[in-house]
């Protein structure tokens, strides 16, 4: 009878115990809800609409955004082989200028979406990566938009948009390749300045 | 004014020396490519094979990317693009065309007809085309998707009036199945080959431009009238509707891009396997069942 209850007793001890653990690794579509609302609400509020209050607004949703956006990885995917080659200070500056580019691209684009609501479709899990895939609302034409995660201690973070097929990354990839091989890092660096210089130059117009 | 025979007597070699050059072209590249890229791309073959779970292994292939590989050889490119310079060449024509000529006429086309109008019109140029639709879901076996089409075509050519509106979609659920020949080609196992960019038709590879031109001469318009100028008329228009229904897409690919070639070489083809590989997964859906 007492080694029966002990065993009992032992067993619900490591249920128990197991709980918290559980409960402490979200799953990534249970990650990327918050961070995707929370900039979806910024967007949606008008009291940071328009071009006046574009840098607040801008500079809220990224505080948000480095939390559930692995940028550092997409620096890194985006520069392929060449991320060897280049040292530790260079490094930083590319991922400086590629976040920069990201978000005068994908939120700037999100800034130009009405109907301001996400659809939380499916979640798909295989390993440390997943892939969720969520619908946005253009003037009643859903757009499917799939966030591919990478788990890392514990945490779920975006590494890519694949819209229809098309990968952000990827084509990022494949442009800075064909820039790379023309121009090198020096030049690559270069044109995503101007670019992102343009990106501000074109509001105060 | 010349009957139809006479037009025939009148002016039969150039129209068939475009015929057979233009197939002669397709033919000459679409063999070109079997040697060049016969391979898939290195997205699938990385696929694992796990047997369990094949419907939804092909959905993974985002996931099995070798994009973590620290190994140099997995870098190596997923298109072969060795026409670029031509490609560029026309890419840069494409694009002055795109602001000197499609842009103005886009602006007045929008100007002059309602958006409504425009989506009906567009609306009725899909529905003539339903034929090339299920023709192709047929050739993939997608016997359920060709059976859509269909009832799409009905209900929209007579509840519909005559394919302006979409009441098979609105009103019964029942979602539009675009296929075409490129697209069977790569169902069937046909590499997409080199990558091309047409002037004026705009992005394509080897494999779709041939599949574009086998549905040319499978589309209905070719066969009520002999005329090319018809035919060239109806493509413009449809494309020109197209635009101003979607009027921001170019100029956004440029925008949000530093080359904006490759952006959208890179967006053309990644789109394409996509929908050909969406196939895969129905079909492994399908035999599970």
């Amino acid at each position: 009878m007492s080694v029966k209850r002990f065993f009992i007793i032992t067993f619900c001890f490591f249920l128990c115990s197991g709980l918290p653990v559980a409960l402490a690794s979200l799953g990534p579509a249970d990650e990327l809800k918050p961070t995707l609302n929370k900039i979806i609400d910024i967007l949606s509020d008008s009291n940071l609409a328009g071009k006046e209050h574009k840098e607040e607004r801008r500079a809220k949703i990224m505080a948000i955004a480095v939390k559930g956006f692995d940028f550092p990885e997409m620096a890194k995917l985006v520069l392929g082989t060449t991320w060897n080659n280049i040292d530790q200070q260079q490094q930083n500056h590319f991922e400086e200028l590629f976040t920069k580019l990201l978000e005068n691209t994908y939120i700037g684009k999100l800034e130009s979406y009405s109907g301001q609501e996400v659809k939380f479709e499916e979640e798909r899990i295989k390993g440390d990566k997943a892939k969720v895939s969520t619908v946005i609302d253009n003037n009643g034409i859903a757009i499917p938009v799939h966030y591919v995660m990478l788990q890392k201690e514990s945490s779920w973070k975006v590494y890519d948009i694949n819209i229809e097929g098309v990968s952000l990354v990827r084509n990022f990839r494949e442009q800075f390749k064909s820039i790379l091989r023309k121009e090198q890092f020096a030049g690559l660096v270069k044109v995503l300045e101007e670019k992102n210089a343009s990106f501000s130059t074109e509001d105060i117009e | 004014m010349l009957n139809n025979f006479e037009r025939i007597r009148v002016c039969p070699d150039i129209l068939i020396i475009m015929r057979y050059g233009i197939l002669f072209l397709a033919g000459f590249f679409l063999l070109a490519s079997w040697g060049c890229a016969q391979r898939q791309p290195v997205i699938t073959a990385n696929a694992p094979s796990l047997e369990a779970d094949q419907g939804q292994e092909n959905e993974f292939d985002l996931l099995s990317d070798d994009f973590f590989s620290d190994d140099p050889s997995a870098h190596e490119p997923v298109y072969y693009d060795p026409l670029e310079p031509m490609n560029r060449v026309f890419f840069e024509f494409n694009d002055k065309l795109y602001f000197w000529v499609l842009k103005p006429v886009n602006t007045v086309y929008s100007a002059i007809l309602p958006l409504d109008f425009r989506y009906c019109i567009g609306n009725f140029f899909t529905n003539l085309s339903a034929p090339v639709r299920m023709v192709n879901n047929l050739l993939q076996g997608k016997f359920s998707d060709a059976g859509i089409v269909l009832s799409r075509f009905l209900i929209n050519s007579t509840l519909g009036v005559y394919g302006l509106g979409d009441p098979a979609l609105v009103d019964f659920g029942l979602e539009a199945k675009p296929e075409d020949f490129g697209q069977t080609l790569g169902v069937w196992g046909v590499g997409e080959g080199v990558y091309l960019c047409w002037p004026i038709i705009g992005p394509s590879n080897a494999r779709d431009s041939l599949g574009f031109a086998v549905d040319v001469y499978s589309h209905p318009v070719v066969y009520v009238n002999d005329d090319m100028m018809v035919s060239t008329a109806y493509y413009s228009e449809n494309k020109i509707n197209l635009l101003s229904l979607n009027p921001e897409a170019y100029e956004d690919l440029k925008k949000y891009s530093l080359d904006p070639y490759v952006s959208m070489r890179q967006v053309y083809l990644d789109y394409r396997r996509n929908k050909i590989r969406d196939k895969e997964v129905t079909q492994n859906v399908v035999d599970e069942l």
